[in-house]
């Protein structure tokens, strides 16, 4: 059998006196489209944050490729050359274009000379479809290119592994698609991703597996149909009722 | 005889010192132009400090700055050159005093500037592998800088006129020269020097204002919902 790319073991998280996770165990093999799901609070930004290590965890083991990333003589830095992350925010560098976004860690981080970093830059750009806007400022691209930008800075480093922390959720209904599009794309070629998002057009379509997280435990794991179908626990058929209602009841 | 009125006979004694008058300004400038380095040089990293730093340093820096912001500028440059002493040169104390008293000014500008830059940014500098500070060195501080030019204009024509404080010492500055000019020459003639002082004041505190938008427009980044 081959060692999964992620290995999570019995993960601990409290925020003072407020547990957040208790007990997280998770594993994804190369190529697996892992979505989070979970009513807010349950601890799903805090276990992808934990994965590279922007949180520090209690207890418990994160392994990547088998190594232990979470022991305390562990380059964290190393870790994340390997590990990419899309964020709600974006978080783009404003005082960089959309290539100098995507170029900035190529270049400082993996020391690749500017020709090059451009040059693959550019490659990037074009996967999500912004090649056209890469002399743009961060305020001048919409919420969906800005988050397109932010896939493709992730994707320079050619990590192993993706993190995506609700890329959809800041924004206009009307741009989604285009960033869902290019999470499908991605998901296509084999790239493997951890999500935490409520897109369940993305995680019917394109996820190999759900996992639900309820009040900082997996309350159920499994492929989309059988997660969403059939859901085993009653945690689970509850809140996916409620999605149901939300998404319904928007128009 | 009513000396206070201008004549024009004052204005061509004005005209006739006015190269005394421009070496005043050489050292106006140079001394403005040493004090802000020195407070740039100390008051950058001190700003950092206090954004960045922990325990004793950035206690250290936030006391300093407290102690010499609560200090008047005369006091600070009269300790220094005639209690303290710290060099015999009054151009090197006046520009400790005017440095270190900017420094304290200009840590509060850049920590300012430095807290603006939106923390999700450094937090994604670190995502892709930056080291804490590599990640503060080519996302935050290229922003902060921008961002610190509208504090950094005021804090240089405050440090600009101020120079003429070093006259306590005996600095051949242009208030100095000024003074010298109507004491030592034509006492008629102090309204007319005076103005052109004032008018010579104002005109490098306006020309360097305007060369530092220019230098921030130049380097103006797209701002917004970002």
């Amino acid at each position: 059998m081959t060692r999964p790319l992620l290995d999570i073991d019995d993960l601990y998280k409290s925020y003072g006196s407020e547990d957040v996770l208790e007990g997280v165990d998770l594993e994804m093999d190369r190529g697996d489209v892992t979505v989070l799901i979970g009513p807010s609070g349950s601890g799903k930004s805090t276990l992808l944050r934990c994965v590279n290590q922007l949180t520090d965890i209690d207890s418990g083991t994160v392994a990547l490729d088998g190594t232990d990333v979470t022991r305390p003589e562990a380059d964290v830095n190393e870790l994340r050359k390997q590990v990419g992350m899309v964020f709600q925010d974006f978080n783009l560098f404003a005082h960089l274009t959309a290539l100098g976004n995507v170029t900035l860690g190529p270049r400082k981080v993996l020391g690749m000379d500017a020709d090059e970093a451009r040059e693959r830059g550019r490659e990037h750009l074009e996967q999500v479809g912004l090649l056209d806007q890469a002399d743009s400022y961060p305020a001048e691209l919409s919420g969906g290119q800005q988050q397109r930008v932010g896939i493709a800075r992730a994707l320079a480093m050619d990590p192993e592994l993706l993190l995506f922390d609700e890329p959809t959720s800041a924004l206009d209904p009307e741009l989604v698609g285009e960033v869902v599009d290019v999470m499908r794309d991605l998901a296509d070629r084999g790239i493997t991703m951890l999500v935490v998002s409520h897109e369940m057009g993305f995680a019917r379509s394109a996820a190999s597996d759900i996992v639900f997280l309820d009040d900082g435990e997996i309350v159920e794991h499994g492929p989309p149909e059988q997660l969403f179908e059939t859901p085993e626990a009653d945690r689970t058929r509850e809140f996916l009722g409620r999605l149901q209602t939300e998404h319904e009841g928007t128009p | 005889m009513t000396p206070t009125l201008l004549q024009a006979a004052d204005w061509l004694f004005v005209a006739d010192n006015l190269g005394l008058l421009l070496r005043g300004t050489a050292v106006t400038v140079a001394l403005t132009a040493a004090s802000i380095l020195l407070g740039f040089v100390v008051g950058f990293p001190a700003g950092a400090l206090e954004v960045y730093g922990s325990g004793l340093p950035k206690r250290a820096v936030e006391r300093a700055g407290v102690v010499l912001r609560g200090t008047p500028l005369l006091v600070i440059i009269m300790m220094l050159y005639f209690v303290v002493s710290v060099s015999d040169s009054a151009f090197a104390t006046a520009t400790a005093a005017l440095g270190l008293r900017s420094a304290a000014y200009q840590t509060q500008i850049f920590r300012g500037a430095l807290q603006s830059v939106d923390e999700g940014q450094l937090e994604a500098a670190r995502a892709v592998a930056m080291s804490r500070f590599e990640a503060i060195r080519h996302v935050v501080v290229p922003q902060a800088l921008r961002r610190s030019v509208p504090g950094f204009q005021n804090e240089f024509t405050i440090v600009l006129k101020d120079t003429s404080i070093a006259i306590v010492i005996g600095i051949g500055e242009l208030l100095t020269t000024g003074q010298n000019l109507y004491e030592g020459g034509r006492s008629t003639a102090a309204l007319e020097i005076f103005l052109a002082v004032s008018l010579i004041y104002f005109v490098l505190t306006f020309a360097t204002n305007r060369s530092l938008d220019r230098l921030s427009d130049r380097y103006a980044v797209p701002e917004g919902t970002a």
